[in-house]
C-alpha cells in the first residue's frame, strides 16, 4: 500500500483544520505572549507579563465571568423548565396542537440582533410601552439604567430568544420516547404528576443533558443582547467575558492582553463544561 | 366479589371494536378470551384496565362503578404482548415500581418483590439492566411486576405470542402453577389468546370473542364439546373446523356431486333440507374406500401431517397421524368419522353435536 496517497486524500481537511482552528488557537496563544497594542503593533515577547496582569490586576475580567456564569446558569435554567413545560404541553393530544408547537417556535426564526432592537425599545424608560404600561401603577422601573435590574432585562431577552430552540429540543426528544412505558406506569397506578416524575423525566434525562449542554456553550457567548440592550452598562453592570474581550481587543486595541483573556477563557470553560456534564450525568442519570 | 361487563360498545371508526358486551368475572376464577387478531380482545382488556373508555355500558366492580375510576386508581395489573418494561430502571425498580406508586414499605418492598421474582425465575438478574435481557426475561419482568403488585384484577394479553416456541411451553407451565397460587388471593385472572390449543390446556372458563361481539362463554370442555355456532367451531378448533354446505335429503348427507354419506343413526331424526356440517380435521382419515380429494399443500407439524384438500368446491383440512410428504395434486382416499359430525343451520346455530 502506497501511505502516499493517504495524505493526499487527507490534506484538503488537513488545510480546512489547520487554517480555521489550529492556526488561530496557535497564534492567540502566541499573541497572548506579546504586547501588541495601538502603540507597539507587532508580535514582541513580553513572557507572562499579560498573564500576571489578568490574574492578579483585574478584577472587571473576573466580574465580567463570575457575572457571564450567572446569567448563562440562570437563563439556561429558565429556558429549560419553560421549555419543557411547552412540550410537555403540546406532546399529548390538544387542541390545535400544530398552532401551538409553530407559535413557541416563532422567537427561534426571529434575528436576534433585530429583536433585542425592538427589546430595548420595549424597554425603554421613557418612551417604551412597557413602562407606559407601568405608569398606570404609578411604576417607573429604570429596566436599563439600574445594574440589578438591567441583568434582569438581558434574562428576559435571552429565554425569549432562546427558549423555543429548548422547546424544539424537548419536543423532539418527547416524541421520540417509546410509549409503553407510560402504558405500563398508568396501570401501575401511577398517577399524571408521579408518571412524568418517575417515567418521562427519567427517560428524558439523556436529551435534557445534551440541551443543557449546548444551550450553556451558547449562552457562555452572550454577547449580541449585551452589545444592541445596555452596551455593557450601566457602567460594567452587565458586561460579560466576550464583551469583555471584545472591548478590549477591538475597542481599545489591546490585542495581546485580549488574546490572553480569550485563551484564559478558553480553558476555563473546557474544564467547568467538562464538570458540568459529569454532574449533570450523575445527577439526573442517578449512575 | 365479581366484575360486571354491562352493554359495553366501543365504536371509534365505522366498526365496532367492542359490540354490545356483558360478562360477569367471578373472583378466584380464571377466564381466557379466546378470539382472532383484531377480535377486539385487547380492547376489551384495555377496557377493563381504563386506558380505554367505551362509548356506551357500564362496568362494575364490587359494586362500584369502575368507569369513573381513573386507570392508576384501579386495581388492575397488565401484561402486554410486546414486553413493556421500564427501560430507564433495573430488574428489581422494574418489579417495585407499582408497589412504590402505593408508597409501602421499603422492607415490605423488597420481600415481595423477592417473592415476585422467585416466581418468575428471575433470581440473580436483580441489578440488570432491561436492554441487557432476553425476550423472555423480559417478559418475565412484565409478569413478575403484575404479581408483585397483587391486583384484584390480572389481565395478560397474549403474554406468550412473542416468544419462541420452547419458552413459550415452559412459561405457560409456569403460568399454570401461577395461576393456582394467585387462586388463593381471589383475584380475577383474564388471558386473552388466539390459540384455542392454549386457551384449553389453560383449563379455565371460555369466552370466545369475534368481531367485538362475544359468541359464547362457558368452560373449556363446553366450548369444545358444543359450539354455539359454525364461527365458534373455527375459532376454537385448531387447524379451524371444516365447516362445507350440505344438503339433507332421503337420509344421504350431501356435501357435493361426488361427497355424500349415509345418514349415521344419530342424524336420522334432523329433518331434511339446507345445512353446514362441521368435521374436525382430526376426525378426517384415510381410507381406500373413501372419497377421493385433492392435495393442496401439504405441512408436517411435530408428529402430525396437515393436508389441506380439495374435492371440486369442497375444501377441507385434514390432520394425518404420521409424518409423510405428499405432492401437490396427489389423490388421497379420506373418510370421515360419522359419530363426530356437527350440524349447523345455515345460518351458524348449532343443530346437532355429537356430545348432545
Amino acid at each position: 500500500m502506497n501511505f502516499k496517497h493517504k495524505y493526499v486524500f487527507l490534506l484538503p481537511g488537513l488545510i480546512v483544520l489547520i487554517g480555521i482552528l489550529i492556526f488561530p488557537i496557535i497564534f492567540t496563544v502566541r499573541l497572548s505572549l506579546s504586547g501588541w497594542n495601538s502603540f507597539n503593533p507587532g508580535l514582541d515577547f513580553i513572557g507572562l507579563k499579560n498573564y500576571i496582569r489578568l490574574f492578579t490586576d483585574d478584577p472587571r475580567f473576573w466580574q465580567s465571568f463570575f457575572r457571564l456564569s450567572f446569567l448563562a446558569i440562570t437563563t439556561v435554567f429558565l429556558q429549560y423548565i419553560i421549555g419543557f413545560a411547552l412540550a410537555h404541553m403540546v406532546w399529548k393530544d390538544i387542541k390545535f396542537k400544530r398552532f401551538f408547537r409553530v407559535l413557541f417556535l416563532i422567537p427561534m426564526m426571529t434575528t436576534p440582533v433585530i429583536m433585542t432592537v425592538i427589546w430595548r425599545t420595549f424597554f425603554h424608560e421613557s418612551l417604551g410601552p412597557l413602562n407606559d404600561f407601568l405608569s398606570i401603577f404609578g411604576l417607573q422601573p429604570p429596566w436599563l439604567s439600574s445594574p440589578g435590574l438591567a441583568k434582569v432585562s438581558i434574562i428576559v431577552v435571552e429565554v425569549w430568544q432562546w427558549t423555543s430552540f429548548m422547546f424544539l429540543l424537548m419536543l423532539a426528544g418527547l416524541l421520540s420516547l417509546p410509549k409503553e412505558p407510560f402504558l405500563a406506569a398508568a396501570v401501575d397506578g401511577a398517577s399524571p404528576f408521579k408518571k412524568f416524575i418517575y417515567v418521562t423525566f427519567p427517560l428524558m434525562a439523556p436529551i435534557s443533558i445534551g440541551a443543557i449542554i449546548i444551550r450553556l456553550i451558547e449562552a457562555s457567548k452572550i454577547m449580541d443582547t449585551v452589545f444592541v440592550l445596555t452596551s455593557g452598562g450601566p457602567g460594567t453592570s452587565t458586561e460579560t467575558s466576550s464583551f469583555f474581550i471584545f472591548i478590549k481587543g477591538l475597542r481599545e486595541f489591546q490585542m495581546g492582553y485580549a488574546a490572553t483573556a480569550s485563551f484564559t477563557y478558553l480553558i476555563i470553560m473546557i474544564i467547568s463544561l467538562t464538570v458540568i456534564v459529569k454532574v449533570l450525568t450523575k445527577v439526573l442519570m442517578r449512575e | 366479589m365479581s366484575l360486571l361487563l354491562n352493554k359495553i360498545s366501543f365504536k371509534p371508526t365505522e366498526e365496532y371494536h367492542l359490540n354490545d358486551i356483558s360478562l360477569k368475572f367471578d373472583s378466584g376464577k380464571m377466564y381466557t378470551i379466546l378470539g382472532r387478531t383484531l377480535s377486539g380482545k385487547t380492547t376489551l382488556l384495555k377496557t377493563i384496565a381504563g386506558l380505554q373508555t367505551p362509548d356506551s355500558g357500564s362496568i362494575n366492580f364490587d359494586d362500584t362503578d369502575f368507569l369513573s375510576i381513573p386507570v392508576w386508581k384501579r386495581n388492575v395489573a397488565m401484561v402486554y404482548q410486546q414486553f413493556i418494561n421500564y427501560p430507564h430502571l433495573n430488574v428489581r425498580d422494574n418489579i417495585a415500581f407499582p408497589l412504590k406508586q402505593r408508597k409501602m414499605d421499603e422492607n415490605l418492598i423488597e420481600s415481595e418483590v423477592k417473592e415476585a421474582m422467585e416466581k418468575v425465575g428471575l433470581i440473580g438478574f436483580e441489578s440488570r439492566k432491561i436492554q441487557e435481557l432476553s425476550g423472555g426475561q423480559q417478559q418475565r419482568v412484565a409478569l413478575a411486576r403484575s404479581l408483585a403488585k397483587k391486583a384484584k384484577i390480572l389481565l395478560l394479553d397474549e403474554p406468550l405470542v412473542n416468544l419462541d416456541y420452547k419458552l413459550r411451553e415452559g412459561l405457560r407451565e409456569e403460568f399454570k402453577k401461577l395461576f393456582n397460587v394467585s387462586d388463593e388471593s381471589n383475584s380475577i385472572l383474564i388471558y386473552a389468546s388466539t390459540d384455542p390449543l392454549e386457551a384449553m390446556q389453560l383449563n379455565g372458563n371460555i369466552i370466545v370473542i369475534d368481531e367485538g361481539k362475544i359468541l359464547q362463554s362457558g368452560t373449556a370442555k363446553d366450548v369444545f364439546e358444543n359450539p354455539a355456532t359454525a364461527k365458534v367451531a373455527e375459532i376454537t378448533n385448531d387447524p379451524a373446523m371444516n365447516i362445507n354446505k350440505c344438503l339433507i335429503q332421503d337420509n344421504s348427507l350431501i356435501m357435493n356431486d361426488s361427497v355424500q354419506i349415509q345418514i349415521p343413526d344419530q342424524l336420522k331424526s334432523i329433518p331434511n333440507g339446507k345445512y353446514l356440517v362441521g368435521i374436525r380435521a382430526t376426525d378426517i382419515y384415510l381410507d381406500d374406500q373413501g372419497f377421493a380429494f385433492d392435495v393442496e399443500i401439504s405441512e408436517i407439524s411435530g408428529s402430525e401431517t396437515f393436508l389441506h384438500l380439495r374435492n371440486n368446491n369442497l375444501k377441507c383440512v385434514a390432520t394425518i397421524e404420521e409424518v409423510k410428504t405428499y405432492n401437490t395434486n396427489e389423490v388421497v382416499k379420506i373418510n370421515f368419522d360419522k359419530s363426530k359430525i356437527y350440524l349447523f343451520e345455515e345460518s351458524g346455530e348449532l343443530q346437532h353435536s355429537p356430545y348432545q
